[in-house]
């Protein structure tokens, strides 16, 4: 565990580049369109996201405080605020269209079993007034029918699997007993309780200090290789996504704006505002120069937007993005970005300097990484041999 | 918890002494005619009146005289009252008013917290629907307009709606049902407001959105977390309520003539029947302390995260 990097210097990036195959497309999102009626009028907070999970997978949804992608994951859920709806598009799941789903009924085979989701602070997800092992055990006899002393032997290893030392013990304390890491621990327990296909993480580690975060992300990536949990990740921190994910989704004013395997949004993003996203990341700062912020805001949702989105807060908007939408473009077969400055006909555009820089330091931060992913490897087979296994 | 509830019943038992103290020798500041009785006053001449004084110790060093109270009370004895029941034992005048306030009180707090509770239950699951209107509609209506003026229009429309007698009979049940209902009124309004306060509050935070996700019952979540965390801060006031029902209704007990314990604290007050005034204040204070002594101990028993002092070391792990 590389303990040494604290608040000020910020960690290198460490992409994880370990090739995983992956398998089919366990949900896919079509056209997706959310919208809240919020005092009457009403805000278009999903404006026609389209996004794929395949199973096994992580895949992080980027994007900033607005973009869209806490909704886009809740409405997977069916936990839309009572304001908000899905206008119009789909999200199959194995076949199943979620938006189709009405009744509390409906949901109930979903939530929890097959979709599971985590909270950012765990400091507020957890029923004060209960023990810790009751809201695991509560989980565990209600999707699986087990007896009570079944559900608590479930709940202990639940405990256990997420690294909660003396689970008998802790079983039954109170949340005010456990630290905020630990209490994210319980938390992530009892939505794996029920052994659900997709997990989704609201950004889980934003509450949590650096030490605690880095602790939490390899839990949940443990998680997903024991019991192959595809994870939809949602979060604003390029650093974390770069530990954690497969494949890309930048998602801006509501929609996904670029997509694609983590190594081609970080090292060849095409557009503008996956650029700029990159460009603010601290750790390609030169120190004494000022840190790179996107000028702007992002628009109001409350009004249909013409052309593109980005465009006004876009230092390379062509004129035609503030009359029409830019269509996807195809970069790779895995990688696909929605700006108008892939279409062929668009001037040829000077890659940012900071962009190119990112390259460079990410190539850099690459090889030191690798060594240093050699000496964790040989140091974890090691112990797995010492532990025997689990 | 043996030596918290032994600390707490200490400092209960001091506060009642000092409250009783108090009232004790600020009444000795008031004029001694208190004592005497109307008829009496006006045929004594001085020298008898000193007398009469003195035979009642109110010339006493007012601690002595304190001392003389407290040494009765350990006797059971209470004293006489001087005014409102010339020469009648208080503790007699007590056990034959406290039944009625009692009897009035329970029955009245047992409805508004079924209904109270009910209420607040139904406008907090069906938030912004008609229900919770009419409720608000309800609770504004009995707190904001002053009781006496619905009370009356109960007393006399309804009474004469459904021809029962306005007053109350203590042979005629029908005659119960008015005023209980008038004494539950406001606090029907009063668990109604909070809880569904406390639930609404409940129902937005994270670990019910959180346990939605997880596939349980909005039905199961609203009676096992939100209601059960809701009544908490509800429970810490029940005690206190319920013993305080033995003090009686002021308003309804006077409009419906009942004989109870309401409003006899102002009478004696009034008509300086010292006395009096000092064993109902001693009687109150000590059921009210109590009352908020067993609420504190209550909270402990419903809330994990109170823990009582040097009890047990807190766990904390990082």
């Amino acid at each position: 565990m590389k303990l040494k990097h604290t608040m000020a210097e910020p960690a290198p990036l460490q992409m994880d580049q370990s090739t995983r195959t992956h398998g089919d497309v366990l949900l896919s999102a079509q056209d997706m369109v959310i919208e809240f009626n919020l005092r009457g009028r009403l805000l278009t907070a999903v404006r026609g996201a389209s996004l794929e999970l395949r199973a096994g997978e992580t895949l992080a949804v980027v994007g900033e405080s607005g973009s869209g992608k806490s909704v886009l994951a809740k409405s997977f859920l069916g936990m839309l605020d009572k304001n908000g709806r899905v206008r119009s598009g789909s999200a199959l799941y194995r076949g199943l269209d979620l938006v189709g789903l009405k009744t509390e009924d409906d949901w109930l085979a979903i939530r929890g079993k097959k979709v599971a989701m985590i909270f950012q602070d765990p400091m507020t997800a957890l029923n004060p007034l209960k023990t810790v092992g009751e809201q695991i055990r509560e989980v565990a006899s209600l999707h699986r029918g087990l007896g009570k002393s079944e559900a608590r032997l479930l709940a202990l290893d639940m405990l256990s699997r997420v690294g909660i030392p003396e689970p008998e013990r802790r079983y039954s304390q109170y949340p005010h007993e456990f630290s905020g890491g630990m209490r994210q621990r319980v938390v992530i327990a009892s939505a794996i309780a029920c052994g659900p296909e997709i997990l989704i993480c609201d950004e889980p580690t934003t509450a949590l200090d650096v030490t605690i975060q880095a602790q939490i992300l390899e839990l949940i990536k443990g998680l997903q290789r024991d019991l192959g949990m595809s994870v939809l990740f949602i979060t604003h921190d390029l650093g974390v996504v770069a530990k954690m994910a497969d494949r890309i989704a930048v998602m801006y004013a509501g929609q996904v704006v670029e997509e694609g395997l983590s190594s081609e949004v970080f090292y060849d993003a095409r557009h503008p505002y996956t650029w700029t996203l990159l460009a603010s990341l601290p750790q390609l700062g030169i120190k004494g120069d000022e840190l790179f912020s996107i000028k702007g805001t992002p628009p109001s949702l409350f009004k249909t937007i013409k052309g593109d989105a980005f465009a006004p807060r876009n230092p390379f908007a062509l004129k035609v993005d503030f009359e029409y939408e830019p269509p996807f473009f195809d970069v790779s077969p895995t990688h696909r970005a929605k700006t108008w400055l892939l279409d062929p006909r668009s001037p040829r555009i000077e890659v940012p300097e900071t962009i190119s820089r990112l390259r460079s330091r990410l190539t850099e931060t690459r090889a030191e990484e690798l060594a240093g992913k050699a000496a964790d490897l040989a140091a974890r087979t090691s112990r797995t041999k010492k532990g025997g296994g689990r | 918890m043996k030596t918290y509830i032994l600390k707490r019943l200490g400092q209960s038992f001091l506060t009642v002494a000092l409250v009783v103290m108090v009232v004790f020798l600020l009444l000795r500041l008031m004029p001694t005619s208190g004592y005497f009785e109307r008829d009496d006053y006006i045929n004594m001449d001085e020298a008898a009146r000193t007398e009469y004084l003195r035979t009642l110790g109110v010339l006493d060093n007012p601690f002595v005289a304190f001392g003389k109270f407290v040494a009765g009370l350990s006797r059971g004895d209470l004293g006489r009252s001087i005014s409102v029941y010339p020469r009648t034992q208080i503790s007699e005048i007590i056990a034959q008013k406290a039944p009625y306030s009692l009897a009035f009180g329970l029955s009245a707090i047992t409805i508004s917290i079924v209904v109270g509770l009910w209420l607040g239950i139904a406008m907090a699951n069906h938030k912004d629907k008609l229900i919770d209107g009419l409720g608000t509609g309800y609770i504004v209506i009995v707190r904001a307009i002053p009781s006496l003026i619905y009370l009356f229009l109960i007393q006399i429309w309804v009474s004469g709606l459904l021809g029962w007698p306005m007053i109350f009979y203590e042979d005629q049940p029908v005659s119960w049902i008015l005023p209980v209902i008038s004494i539950a009124l406001s606090s029907v309004a009063w668990y109604a407001i909070w809880l569904r306060r406390f639930m609404v509050d409940e129902e937005n935070k994270d670990y019910i959105k959180f346990a939605i996700s997880k596939g349980m019952r909005r039905k199961y979540v609203m009676t096992r977390h939100v209601l059960r965390n809701a009544a908490v801060p509800i429970v810490q006031y029940l005690p206190a309520q319920i013993l305080l029902t033995i003090s009686g209704s002021l308003v309804v007990e006077s409009i419906y003539s009942i004989p109870g314990l309401g409003g006899l604290l102002v009478y004696a007050i009034r008509q300086q029947d010292n006395p009096l005034v000092q064993v109902l204040v001693l009687l109150f204070s000590v059921l009210g302390v109590f009352g908020v002594f067993l609420g504190d101990v209550l909270m402990v028993l419903v809330d994990p995260r109170i823990k009582l002092a040097g009890t047990e070391k807190r766990k904390v792990q990082a």
